[in-house]
């Protein structure tokens, strides 16, 4: 696969080398010219671009038919912003196309450049799917562009389509001067919104037209652990309402019920089961004695096949429908929504009953209750009924359904029990046809995602050392290091952990790197053993300092910036160290750093030194819960990391007796 | 010189990545070969422990024989030992398309997965999908793919196909040998063209394996145990650590590597003489550019300002020039068009100053170069694949001087690095002349660094700070820059600075001599650093090494598989001055001892203490003395070593005590 990404990568710019001179002269059209004309507010000098217009016109017809018209023009701003000069317009090959495009690019003194058919370049929009119908036409001019040039491009897309709803984001990361999305709908028609990140945004109706429209949106700047940018830009949610009778493909949803009728008539046919599939199922099961056994042995059995994504019909709703779950079997790969759907057909071969769940995979604030739309979602995971005998951190209650047994069945690092942080608290449909409905994911606390580690150092009057560090993880902690473990090929993984101990302790050599995955209990256990002959510095043949925070903590969050926009987004984590340090003969503690205790609404840590005869115990403890502080709060999240950094340097001073 | 290889040859590296990426090799019919049992029970790796797959065997049949195509025929059979072998291995693509005349097609795909128990699951054709990754402007490129049925850890895939390149030839087909996974064996079946050309073959870095003779004009070649590359820190190029194989057609006899350079050497004069032609116009410009300079040095310096003075170079990333206005600039077609036009490309300066050089009276010549970014070359190997014109030579005295003035930030006397220490040929008609180009000394590549600094009690370290680069080390920032905004460059800066001091705060940031060639680079900037050292009871613990504090070892692991190389010989000067905060003194001033490992490298650090509450620390560093810059894995610890040294010299701390008495 990376050489195909080569492939493509080098093919671009063999494209880029290929671009053939144009006319100069070609007149740009009135609305970028008058786009162009606009002045903007001054930005900070890290801004690269304002976009000028970002307008979008669709014209539905009853029978599905969609025209969308979009007109775009930026200004670059630096020449960092030449990346923008560039018009990329998706299609689906089966049921849509790209009518018309074309671009243009406005030099400062007027001097205008056109770019059209020539220049277009279609290409694949995700080079990992074995198939997808999903394509891009670009324009580039970004090796023509440079600071104070507008860029601006007008695209004419056609589809048929059987989804009776559309959404709009009103702006990027980029500052927008004018944002308008426009809906023509057939007479008698009607639509309804929602506006998200934003307060609600009123149309301007005119008949079945309806317009929306926001001006002067300020730059999303980039910070560490910011929100996502789809929680921060505002956004537009559009359903069409037909009139009454109208008979038209197009699918509307008025409620999550409807949405949930809707993909179980999608997902109920694709879970019929065969005598293979069947036996298969039982076979996984022949020695589990409960039901949770029963569920771990089908889930364990459904992660480890292949992820391979082959998505056809998408316009007609076949990116939304599972392949048969006896195909899935038989090929032994599977998109999420096979793997969910496979899942449910082998638990029901054993008598279990379960549900696929759409849910969004990247933020968990993304999917809002106030829009009922399929389109909210990106990958799919298990609802499994289970009995009260089946205890578990994952399970939510149903109102009619009852206990529901939450699982990603495609997430192999994640087993029965446990749901990737990811998904956790975000907002899930439950695909039940009249039962279905949003259910919130559980959360689980910090206590048990915990790493608790244990250091045994001996010391040296010469500076040399050798220790042992022995780590324990569970939940996802457990998962993230088993992720680790398993990305990485074992000298990979070995080369990794050794970088990882000498960047605390120079020159150390490794002599025992023993991981040990305990997936059933999602636990995961890493022991290393390694020795320095230059850990501690000795001054004067008298003293002797070192730091007793042997390793560094896995993720630490470094906020450096004076000043803060966005809400700083916290994820739950939770530490134990103890470090046991055998001091050398003839050498008494000097100086030892103050400890440190900290406590705020987000989280705690504590630090603390001890001697106990030759012996000093270190040790720290971290918990931060899941949070998202506000940027006014923002001194104190930094104080907080600083204060940690600082105490975690701090070197303890021995002295020669 | 300068142009980059052009856009066949580029095709040429897509194919050879494609040839890479999708097993090659061939059966001769179309059969799947027989399973060995004991291979669908192995549960061990062969070649390699720890593997997650392996390639039992890769076959490769090239048939050049026909006059329009070069068709392949490919063969992979792959064990799966592991969930991340499934994973990697379990999806296929295998690109083809078209573009300008070069066009690649795929045929007659099969493919099947062989379960541990031996059941069989055959490829579907319905399962094979086709698609065009990208399109546009006689650019088509395609791939076939597929998903594996059915495959878990102990299965064996197996897949085959046919690649036609229409209307290719074989000439200068690199043959792979080593692929991301292991390979237990690797043979590829080759039928050259008879067209009374000879077809050669040359291995790199492997023992040259046996050319068999096979049935229907067939020739095999068969290499065994291939690892894959594994990426290290310093190490020389893929094609220089890899084994492969050169496949190429001549009519020169190769086998007197002087003979075959000789006539390579007069052909390249016929083609060079009117491009470097020395007219009166050339004559004049040399008098004039020349003026009363009157050593060689100083001629040669006159000539080397002018056309970088009066030619503006259209190649140079800093010029302002789109890929729009290059497009319509005129090419030149000698020296005088350049003079006339006021501008050229890189090669145009280059062979314009050789015509000025050549005008006042000097022995010129165009030097063929390889790329030590590349490969290191040897004039052994008698082929042009790996040399392209590069600089000018000029004889002074007794001694080929090289210049490249087209490469806009290379001071005069320097090359640039991936030149440096190469045998060169220098074209004529008197035949071939091979030259060895100096290397730069470590001091010509220097970082120069001073910073006044002020530490407060809490640990804060604040002042100003300046940072001179030279040579190799200038380039290499100038290129790093010389696109960018002015404030991209200053982001630049901040994430080099964050990236080993991560609570730095930058002000002031002065950035000079970006696009000069001849003035160092330089960094100026106010730096406020908290937490910079550390409290501990009634002691403050101060690093001083301040522009190493952060950084970790070079080296971090203790196994080594590829020799270590670093691009070109570096020096570093450092000055720090630390004024001490009120009622703090120097607990000791012991400073790390000196360090040297013979005239390739030496460390020198000094700490003195000035009017009782000023730190000054000086540290100087070279590395590559004696063009010393490769070292065999064989030496990897000493390497480790020195660098461990240096680096554990560099973290020394020094103790700051309240209320102490500063020690000299």
């Amino acid at each position: 696969m990376n050489m195909l990404k080569r492939l493509i990568g080098c093919t671009f710019f063999l494209l880029l080398l290929s671009v053939p001179a144009l006319a100069g002269s070609d007149e740009a059209p009135l609305w970028l010219r008058d786009a162009a004309a606009q002045n903007a507010p001054a930005y900070d000098r890290q801004v690269r671009a304002v976009v000028l217009r970002r307008e979008q016109n669709v014209t539905v017809s009853e029978d599905g038919h969609i025209v969308t018209t979009t007109l775009y023009a930026v200004r670059l701003l630096t020449r960092e912003g030449r990346e923008y000069a560039r018009a990329i317009v998706p299609y689906l090959t089966e049921t849509g196309k790209v009518r018309e495009l074309n671009a243009w690019l406005i030099r400062p003194g007027g001097a205008v450049k056109h770019y059209g058919s020539d220049n277009v370049t279609d290409a694949i929009s995700d080079p990992n799917d074995v198939y997808n119908e999903l394509r891009v036409k670009v324009i580039s001019a970004a090796s023509d562009a440079d600071a104070g040039m507008v860029f601006g491009y007008q695209s004419v897309t056609e589809e048929r389509s059987v989804f009776g709803y559309d959404d709009w984001n009103f702006q990027d990361r980029l500052p927008t001067l004018a944002a308008r999305y426009t809906v023509n709908l057939p007479s008698g028609w009607s639509a309804q919104s929602v506006t998200f990140n934003h307060s609600k945004v009123e149309p301007a109706v005119s008949g079945t037209s309806y317009s929306w429209e926001l001006d002067n949106l300020p730059p999303i700047a980039e910070e560490p652990a910011s929100p996502e940018v789809t929680n921060l830009a505002p956004r537009l949610a559009v359903s069409y309402v037909p009139a009454q009778g109208a008979n038209t493909p197009l699918k509307t949803f008025s409620n999550w019920v409807d949405v949930s009728r809707w993909l179980s008539e999608l997902h109920d046919p694709q879970a019929a089961s065969n005598d293979a599939l069947i036996a298969k199922a039982r076979e996984l099961t022949a020695n589990s004695h409960t039901e949770l056994e029963r569920i771990q042995a089908i889930g364990r059995y459904v992660q480890h096949l292949q992820y391979i994504s082959i998505d056809i019909g998408v316009g007609r709703g076949g990116g939304l429908r599972p392949h048969a779950a006896t195909e899935v079997f038989a090929k032994s790969y599977g998109d999420c929504k096979d793997k969910a759907n496979l899942m449910r057909a082998m638990l029901k071969a054993v008598g279990i009953t379960a549900y696929t769940m759409a849910i969004y995979l990247g933020d968990p604030t993304y999917v809002r209750e106030e829009w009922a739309s399929p389109s909210q979602f990106n990958h799919c995971i298990v609802a499994i009924k289970v009995g009260d005998e089946t205890q578990a951190a994952t399970v939510v209650q149903h109102p009619k359904l009852g206990r529901l047994l939450i699982f990603d069945a495609t997430d192999d690092a994640t087993p029965v029990g446990d749901l990737p942080q990811e998904e956790q608290n975000s907002l899930a449909l439950l695909i039940a046809g009249d039962q279905g409905a949003l259910l919130r994911m559980p959360v689980t606390p910090p206590e048990s995602n915990r790493l608790e580690r244990q250091a045994e150092m001996t010391l040296n009057g010469d500076g040399s050392m050798s220790a042992s560090v022995h780590e324990r993880f569970a939940g996802q902690s457990a998962v993230s290091a088993r992720r680790e473990f398993r990305a990485l090929s074992r000298p990979q993984y070995n080369q990794r952990i050794e970088e990882w101990i000498t960047h605390g302790v120079q020159g150390a050599r490794l002599s025992r790197i023993e991981p040990t995955d305990q997936i059933n209990e999602n636990r995961f256990a890493l022991d290393v053993d390694f020795n320095s002959l230059a850990y501690a510095q000795l001054m004067q043949n008298r003293l002797l300092i070192f730091k007793p925070a042997i390793v560094s903590r896995h993720d630490s969050l470094v906020l450096t910036e004076a000043s803060r926009r966005q809400p700083v987004v916290l994820g739950p984590y939770a530490l134990t160290e103890t470090v046991r340090v055998h001091l050398p003969a003839n050498f008494d503690v000097d100086e030892l750093p103050d400890p440190l205790k900290l406590d705020a609404p987000f989280g705690s840590y504590a630090a603390s030194y001890e001697v106990k005869g030759d012996q000093l115990v270190f040790t720290r403890t971290m918990t931060l819960r899941a949070a998202t502080i506000p940027p006014e709060q923002y001194a104190t999240v930094r104080g907080f990391f600083e204060r940690i950094l600082a105490t975690e340097q701090a070197p303890v001073v021995l002295a020669r007796r | 010189m300068f142009l980059p290889r052009f856009l066949p040859t580029l095709f040429l590296t897509l194919v050879c990545l494609l040839v890479l990426s999708t097993p090659l090799a061939l059966a001769d019919d179309n059969d799947w070969k027989p399973v060995d049992p004991a291979e669908l029970s192995s549960t061990t790796p062969v070649v390699e422990p720890n593997a997650d797959a392996e390639a039992i065997f890769w076959e490769v049949r090239m048939d050049d024989s026909q006059t329009e195509d070069l068709i392949f025929k490919h063969y992979i059979r792959i064990k799966v030992f592991t969930e991340r072998g499934r994973e990697a291995q379990s999806k296929v693509d295998i690109p083809f398309g078209k573009i300008s005349h070069y066009k690649i097609r795929i045929e007659d795909i099969a493919a099947r997965t062989i379960r541990p128990d031996g059941t069989i699951i055959e490829l579907k054709k319905s399962d094979i999908f086709e698609r065009t990754i990208v399109k546009a402007n006689g650019v088509k490129i395609k791939a076939k793919s597929f998903a594996m049925p059915g495959v878990e850890p102990g299965s064996i895939i197996e897949y085959r196909w046919r690649e036609v390149r229409e209307n290719q030839s074989a000439n200068n087909v690199r043959l792979e040998f080593q692929r991301d996974i292991p390979v237990r064996s690797v043979k590829y079946y080759l039928k050259p063209f008879a067209n009374g050309e000879t077809m050669r073959v040359q291995t790199f870095h492997g023992n040259s394996p046996e050319l068999v003779k096979e049935r229907n004009g067939f020739y095999s070649v068969t290499m065994t145990n291939m690892k894959p590359v594994h990426e290290e820190p310093n190490m020389p190029p893929e094609d220089q650590v890899k084994t492969w194989m050169l496949l190429y057609y001549t009519p020169i006899p190769t086998s007197n590597p002087a003979i075959y350079w000789g006539l390579v050497s007069k052909a390249f004069d016929e083609i060079i003489k009117p491009l470097m032609k020395a007219d009166d116009r050339v004559k004049q410009t040399a008098a004039t550019a020349i003026g009363d300079a009157t050593t060689p040095e100083q001629k040669l310096q006159r000539l080397y300002e002018y056309v970088r003075a009066n030619v503006k170079n259209t190649s140079d990333d800093a010029s302002g020039l789109t890929a729009e206005d290059r497009l319509k600039l005129k090419s030149n077609k000698s020296p005088s068009d350049t003079i006339k036009r006021g501008q050229g490309t890189g090669q145009d300066i280059d062979l314009l100053f050789g015509a000025l050089a050549k005008a006042a009276g000097f022995d010129v010549r165009v030097a063929l170069a390889p790329d030590r970014n590349q490969i290191f070359f040897s004039p052994e190997f008698s082929n042009l694949y790996f040399v392209e014109p590069s600089s000018v030579a000029v004889k002074v005295g007794d001694v080929w001087r090289f210049f490249n003035p087209g490469y806009n930030l290379l001071p005069f006397g320097m090359l640039r690095w991936q030149e440096e220490g190469e045998e060169t040929l220098l074209v004529g008609e008197s035949g071939a002349l091979w030259v060895k180009t100096p290397m730069s000394p470590p001091e010509l590549s220097r970082v120069t660094r001073k910073a006044k600094l002020r530490l407060l009690e809490d640990g804060t370290l604040e002042g100003d700070v300046r940072m001179e680069y030279t040579g190799h080390l200038a380039i290499e920032k100038k290129e790093e820059n010389d696109e960018d905004s002015p404030q991209q460059r200053e982001d630049t800066l901040r994430e080099m600075i964050k990236s080993h001091m991560s609570t730095a705060e930058l002000s002031n940031i002065q950035i000079e001599n970006v696009t000069d060639p001849a003035k160092p680079f330089v960094y100026a900037f106010h730096i406020r650093v908290p937490g910079y050292a550390q409290k501990t009871g009634r002691r403050l613990f101060l690093q001083p090494a301040f522009f190493q504090h952060g950084f970790g070892a070079l080296f971090q692991t203790s196994d080594r598989t590829y020799p270590v190389y670093f691009h070109f010989p570096w020096s570093e000067d450092d000055n720090v001055e630390i004024e001490l905060p009120g009622g703090y003194a120097l607990d000791h001033a012991e400073a790390p001892a000196p360090m040297s490992a013979g005239n390739v490298s030496a460390y020198n650090v000094k700490i003195q203490v000035a009017d009782e509450h000023t730190i000054l620390y000086h540290r100087t560093f070279f590395f590559g003395g004696g063009e010393s810059i490769l070292f065999p894995t064989t030496t990897y610890s000493a390497i480790k070593q020195v660098f461990d040294a240096v680096h554990t010299s560099d973290e020394h701390t020094l103790a700051l005590r309240q209320g102490a008495t500063a020690s000299n």
